[in-house]
């Protein structure tokens, strides 16, 4: 679904990303993670081509992204995406923001993408919450409509941009809650988080990664079993020690 | 003090057999007619130009740059002569003859003051845009909006808001500079005052009168964007709600 060849990404002249490779296959979890600053989050965007990289390619589902006759909006709307801040648009209801990239890049009519985005709502636990404004609701709250907000496009696969790491620690769950139902209903996903629990609980494999580059590409069991990379044992011991 | 009041003098008839208020509501009338034209004109090329100048094409950004520099920092009434006198004389001779003899005054006087307050907007428009997290770009993208419809649909709508404050003195400074446009032959409001004054010197009475006819049209212009900008204001969200107390 997802075919990342050695990607090289530069800031001027700081190298970002290193030569990384990695695939995500149809219905596979894979959470990407490692000390910020290590080029996660750059990668993911990558994906979608939100960030522009150098070198190299990446294939969403027979699509190059890199290819400049690649149409992105098209391609960005068959990948749904999920921020740190959430990113609701703070000037519109919460049907509104459901509903409105359906109506205006999917061309559905209002009637039908309301009604779909009332029901990923209700999925979401949050059916009541929708003639509110975003800044009328809680950061898990908004995560969890941002999630719909996503879903709403018929994402055929979803890219996690440290979905959790901007709320209260009792918010996290519910949202995590929302994103293992997903993974257990076979939505690829490709997530960069630092929820070691998520990553045991619904992950096929574990990237580890440190200054720009993929150091560590394992299935979860191998990962959390004994990784191989002195890097990533020193980096899990840390996080998973508290 | 010797000054004779006499504040029935606008109730005279003028040369041209018109009461002198009658000249007051017709200066009135061309002074609120070129203020609202003119914002529209700003209000248009403004959003347009503060677009370009956030935008990824660097060209667009220097084209948006260079023509706020040349805009905000030419004296208006210098700009007016300058579209008046002077472009006139540098375009082919055809189209420079007919906006000598066919185009209409107001017209040039229009584009002259709009384009002038339309470098203001534009630097306001960006720093509204500017303000908004990169992520709100992001996220409209990654639904698929292309890079115009993050702005129509996310970008320009809470930018608009974040920028109304200092939008509203924009407006309200229009009706303010229109008074330049006399000096081009635009017969608003500050020209029927100087007119006046040269028939009846009662200058304290017209110049009260006029002074309060531009506060009022100032005054109502703030309330209704006041009024804008509580019917916009985001329900939950901090950014223009009303500070203090």
């Amino acid at each position: 679904m997802i075919e990342i060849k050695n990607v090289s990404k530069w800031y001027g002249s700081f190298q970002v990303l290193t030569d990384c490779t990695t695939q995500v296959s149809k219905s596979e979890v894979v959470v990407v993670c490692g000390p910020s600053g290590s080029g996660k989050s750059t990668l993911i965007k990558c994906v979608n081509a939100l960030e522009p990289f150098q070198q190299g390619s990446i294939v969403v589902d027979g699509i190059a992204v890199e290819n400049p006759k690649t149409d992105l909006p098209k391609l960005r709307a068959r990948v749904g995406m999920v921020f740190q801040n959430f990113e609701l648009f703070p000037h519109m209801t919460i049907t509104d923001n459901l509903a409105i990239a359906q109506i205006k890049v999917l061309g559905r009519g209002r009637e039908e993408a309301v009604d779909k985005g009332l029901k990923l709502l209700d999925r979401v636990g949050l059916k009541n919450q929708a003639a509110k404004f975003p800044g009328q609701l809680s950061g898990g709250q908004q995560q969890r409509v941002a999630i719909a907000r996503a879903l709403a496009m018929d994402p055929i696969c979803m890219l996690f941009d440290e979905p959790t790491s901007a709320l209260d620690p009792e918010m996290i769950n519910e949202v995590l809650d929302v994103m293992v139902q997903l993974a257990h209903e076979g939505m690829t996903m490709m997530c960069v988080t630092h929820e070691m629990g998520f990553a045991r609980k619904v992950a096929n494999r574990v990237i580890f990664m440190d200054r720009g580059a993929i150091v560590e590409d394992a299935a979860k069991e191998d990962f959390f079993g004994q990784p191989r990379s002195e890097r990533a044992q020193t980096f899990l011991a840390k996080i998973l020690n508290h | 003090m010797n000054y004779h009041w006499d504040w029935m003098f606008f109730f005279q008839e003028t040369d041209d057999g018109l009461k002198y208020y009658d000249w007051i509501l017709s200066g009135l009338g061309w002074t609120t007619f070129v203020s609202l034209a003119s914002l529209a004109v700003a209000l248009t090329l403004g959003s347009v130009l503060g677009v370009m100048r956030t935008t990824p094409k660097r060209w667009l950004v220097g084209l948006g740059d260079a023509y706020v520099d040349v805009f905000r920092n030419v004296p208006l009434i210098v700009q007016l002569f300058m579209w008046f006198f002077v472009v006139p004389e540098l375009v082919p001779e055809k189209l420079g003859i007919w906006m000598k003899q066919d185009l209409p005054y107001f017209v040039t006087a229009i584009v002259g003051l709009g384009l002038y307050t339309a470098a203001r907007i534009a630097e306001q428009v960006k720093a509204g845009i500017n303000s908004l997290s990169r992520g709100q770009r992001f996220a409209g993208l990654a639904l698929g909006f292309t890079e115009w419809q993050t702005y129509r649909y996310v970008r320009l709508p809470m930018a608009y808001r974040i920028v109304l404050p200092a939008l509203t003195s924009e407006a309200m400074n229009i009706f303010k500079n229109s008074a330049v446009t006399y000096a081009v032959g635009i017969l608003e409001l500050y020209f029927q005052y100087k007119q006046i004054i040269e028939k009846t010197s009662q200058v304290l009475e017209i110049t009260i009168v006029v002074t309060l006819s531009y506060f009022i049209l100032a005054f109502v212009m703030n309330r209704i964007l006041a009024f804008v900008e509580a019917r916009t204001r985001v329900p939950g969200l901090i950014v223009g709600q009303k500070g203090g107390k």
